[in-house]
């Protein structure tokens, strides 16, 4: 009789996952570090340096918190279309359209912060709603793919913004390419650079978090995601809930663009959305639909990015960010695939077979 | 026991007549047995499929029809009997190895690819394809396929442009181009219209005439009994018999697809201080039909009234309404015509939430695609009902503690012993999952319960805990609608049967009166005037 040595677990636990996670971590760093030993870098020395500059200095660490912020928002924003079973490619878009809208209110309008900023920020939230209606309804009432409409309307958002920036916004007093003035309105800071947009975007993930879990209208939508048709079976307002949940994952991702503009670049740039929205998706992947699991998800994305930039310091392409981030998202994908096969104990030969 | 046949299955089959002796099946199974965790799927089952016959095989979903066919395409290998090809064991451990040793299959859902060109698809993985094949020439070579096999095909044409019927010939076509001596059909006509299903059936007939057979999978009587020579029974993953289909009736069919050893136990006996029956309806249908998408009529005219403390059980064969009657009852589906009465009121929005509010519970048929969300936790399954309502859902809060309280009380109820409670609920065997929903049904179920197929898939401890979860409700004064392809257990627990047939309520009777022959030829489409005694037994 044949035994097989793995037994595969409908449910993989938390521990192996995390533990296979770690691992996989591991292993992507030592590729990381043999492809840089062989290009002519000295990989420990390099490890010291972004260890020295992220974690184990001030500067690195507010640098990780400036990319934690927008990245635990449009990760959230992620997360959340996907407990419906939507995905939401489009945090990009919808992060270029709050930025936009809040820009345009802090260019328009004028008065004190306390004012300005709740207006901005209803703003950021909308713009990123809007951004998202079309999809919205053509989802819930037509049936069309949510994936690729969204997709879409990045790259109008991001040309938009360019428009914007170096058209009618453009920066007329200092001349900065590709950019509006600097706002007159900001996020206070609380700690160094660190805006107070960052504890905010905690609390929010937290809420949300908090909400899925703990109010009827996340009930719904967590069966609404798992199984369409219990939930059509237990009376839930289907397509309500998918309209709810897609206004409510654009507008996260709008105020993740109203945070960036207000908080931390203090102007509206062409490109500034930095594959924030892309790299949402990356964070909602790795927390497995789990809004307190974003919270992780980001930091490590977040180390990343701030590993990026010092090994730019060190004549690095930028995009050796990229192949590592999608390095260690592939070594994760294949640990988590891993993590649901248990060794099952070979019975021993029972003399001849019979 | 070299016969196939157990002596008491009936007339004793052999090959058609004008074979020349010796000359062996195409196909004989001896002795299949298919298990899988906790399932017999098949069990002693043989087998004898001659050259030159259609072989319809019958029976009710879950009967081991699919799994026994899957066995023989090389899809599930057996583990018990063994198949013997012309008179030659085989085994199959993949189904090109069934394609090549010249069996082919037509799924019921047809595996073509949508994009490509008919010509296409009939060369996809075919090992005869020529290396270099320019659309040309395989439109030239499936038009010659075509025209040899009678299947009349556009080469050129996208699968996604063609009807359900050309589709089918282009399956048909793909099994038969690999020369298969054996074509075996899943369902081949619930997807055709009655132009479409004739054609088939004189290309079947063809395809017979060159010597070659079918097996064809079905449960619609008429057709069985229109195209086959010989028919085959399975009844719980066993062979109930195999008769010439000349010497069949339709409700004769019927009555043996659903059980013939009908054990009767009175379980309409109502214990000491059980409602009685209400005189005044709690719900009733008024002349309700429904029409599907295509326009068809699924539910025609049916009229039935719910009285509290009475069970009453719908029998028929499966796909004659049973699905539409239970969408209607519990909201899930709107009447095309018609009025539904509930309370003395009629109630016009077809709105799950509403029915469930006012008191009527559902059992659906697939309860993991249906009634569960199989990937999410017990206790939050278990709160699928009363989310919303205190103490759970308050303040349009959800209280995860007390939805557990509720998993719990559900658990304890259903006695299904659970080690986890967040852990998901497909990790549950079957037999449980359909415990925990026939609890958290019966909980909101105070008015109507509509339970349908509840004892699908159970052991039969588990099948006598169901029907007294139904009797028990019942003596509560609740209407029960118990839909079930078991006659046994329907006329055991059953005041009043409705038989359906094509959508209709055939008759409603009496069950302590009914006898199985009449429950039969309703069955199968006789109308109740035109009864005459005789049956199956």
């Amino acid at each position: 009789m044949a035994t097989r040595a793995f037994q595969r677990l409908p449910t993989a636990p938390a521990g192996r996952i995390l533990a296979l996670r770690l691992v996989a971590i591991a292993l992507s760093l030592c590729i990381i570090a043999g492809v840089l030993a062989l290009s002519g870098h000295s990989p420990v020395m390099l490890a010291e340096l972004i260890l020295r500059s992220t974690l184990g200095s001030r500067f690195g660490l507010e640098d990780l918190a400036l990319f934690m912020c927008p990245l635990l928002l449009t990760g959230a924003a992620v997360t959340v279309c996907g407990t419906i079973g939507l995905w939401n490619i489009g945090a990009e878009g919808q992060f270029y359209a709050g930025a936009i809208a809040a820009t345009g209110v802090a260019l328009g309008l004028h008065g004190p912060a306390l004012v300005m900023l709740p207006l901005m920020t209803i703003a950021g939230i909308l713009g990123g709603m809007a951004w998202i209606t079309v999809p919205t309804l053509a989802r819930a009432y037509a049936g069309v793919n949510e994936i690729i409409t969204t997709l879409l309307l990045n790259f109008i958002a991001s040309l938009l913004t360019y428009y914007l920036t170096t058209g009618p916004w453009r920066d007329r007093i200092s001349g900065a390419q590709v950019s509006t003035q600097r706002l007159s309105v900001s996020i206070p800071e609380m700690w160094g650079i660190v805006h107070w947009g960052f504890p905010v975007a905690i609390v929010i993930v937290v809420g949300l978090a908090l909400i899925l879990s703990r109010t009827r209208w996340g009930y719904e939508i967590r069966i609404g995601g798992a199984n369409p048709e219990a939930a059509r079976y237990a009376g839930i307002p289907v397509r309500l809930r998918i309209i709810s949940v897609m206004l409510l994952s654009g507008g996260l991702a709008g105020l993740a663009g109203m945070f960036e503009v207000a908080g931390t670049v203090h102007r509206l740039q062409g490109g500034m959305a930095n594959n924030f929205g892309y790299l949402g998706i990356v964070v909602a992947v790795l927390a497995r639909g789990s809004c307190l699991n974003v919270i992780p998800a980001a930091l490590l994305m977040a180390l990343i990015l701030d590993s990026g930039i010092v090994m730019q310091t060190q004549q690095l392409s930028a995009s050796v960010i990229l192949a590592i981030t999608g390095l260690i998202l592939f070594m994760i994908a294949i640990g988590d695939e891993l993590a649901h096969y248990r060794p099952v104990a070979t019975t021993p030969a029972k003399g001849k077979a019979s | 026991m070299n016969n196939p046949v157990s002596p008491a299955a009936g007339p004793a089959p052999s090959g058609p007549t004008g074979m020349a002796p010796g000359t062996p099946p195409v196909l004989q199974l001896r002795g299949i047995g298919k298990f899988f965790p906790g399932v017999i799927a098949n069990k002693d089952v043989d087998l004898d499929v001659w050259p030159g016959e259609i072989h319809a095989l019958l029976g009710e979903n879950g009967a081991g029809k699919s799994t026994l066919m899957n066995v023989v395409t090389g899809i599930y290998q057996p583990e018990e009997g063994e198949i013997i090809l012309d008179g030659y064991g085989q085994t199959f451990t993949s189904p090109q190895e069934a394609i090549r040793a010249g069996i082919g299959m037509v799924h019921q859902h047809f595996k073509l690819v949508q994009a490509f060109t008919v010509a296409e698809n009939i060369h996809l993985g075919w090992d005869e394809a020529p290396r270099l094949a320019s659309p040309a020439v395989m439109e030239a070579r499936t038009r010659e396929i075509s025209e040899r096999f009678g299947f009349p095909v556009d080469p050129a044409a996208r699968v996604c442009d063609l009807s359900a019927g050309e589709q089918q010939r282009v399956e048909i076509l793909r099994v038969l181009a690999r020369r298969a001596r054996l074509l075996i059909m899943d369902e081949p006509t619930a997807v055709l219209t009655p132009e479409e299903t004739g054609e088939l059936f004189r290309a079947l007939r063809a395809f017979r005439a060159q010597g070659n057979a079918v097996i064809i999978i079905s449960h619609k009587l008429d057709e069985v009994m229109e195209i086959s020579d010989r028919v085959s029974i399975l009844r719980g993953g066993r062979k109930v018999g195999t008769f010439r289909t000349a010497d069949c009736t339709p409700s004769m069919l019927a009555a043996t697809m659903v059980g013939r050893d009908i054990v009767r136990r009175n379980m309409r006996a109502r214990a000491e201080g059980a409602a009685p029956i209400a005189p005044h309806p709690i719900m009733q249908l008024r002349h309700v039909s429904v029409r599907d998408d295509r326009g068809v009529e699924t539910l025609r005219d049916v009229s039935l009234d719910l009285h509290g403390g009475e069970i009453v059980g719908i029998a028929g064969v499966a796909g004659n309404g049973q699905r539409e009657l239970t969408h209607v009852l519990t909201g899930l589906m709107a009447r095309t015509a018609g009025e539904i009465v509930l309370d003395g009121s009629v109630v016009d929005r077809a709105d799950p939430a509403l029915f469930a509010h006012a008191g009527i519970g559902h059992i659906p048929e697939d309860r993991l695609r249906s009634a569960l969300a199989p990937a999410l936790s017990i206790t939050t399954n278990m709160a699928l009902r009363e989310y919303a309502q205190a103490p759970i859902g308050r303040h349009g809060l959800y209280d995860a503690g007390a939805a557990g309280e509720l998993a719990r009380d559900i658990a304890g109820l259903a006695q299904v012993n659970i080690p986890d409670f967040a852990m998901p609920i497909r990790n549950l065997s079957g037999g449980n999952q359909q415990r925990l929903v026939a609890r958290r049904e019966i909980r909101i179920a105070s008015r109507v319960l509509v339970a349908a197929y509840p004892a699908r898939g159970l052991d039969i401890g588990a099948i006598a805990t169901m029907l007294g979860y139904l009797t028990d409700l019942r003596d509560q004064g609740v209407a029960v609608v118990f839909i079930s392809e078991d006659l046994e257990d329907l006329l055991n627990v059953s005041d009043r049967i409705g038989v359906m047939f094509h959508g209709r309520m055939m008759d409603v009777i009496d069950a302590e009166n009914a006898d199985i022959a009449t429950i039969g030829m309703l069955m199968g489409g006789r109308e109740p005037a035109s009864l005459q005694p005789g049956g199956p037994q």
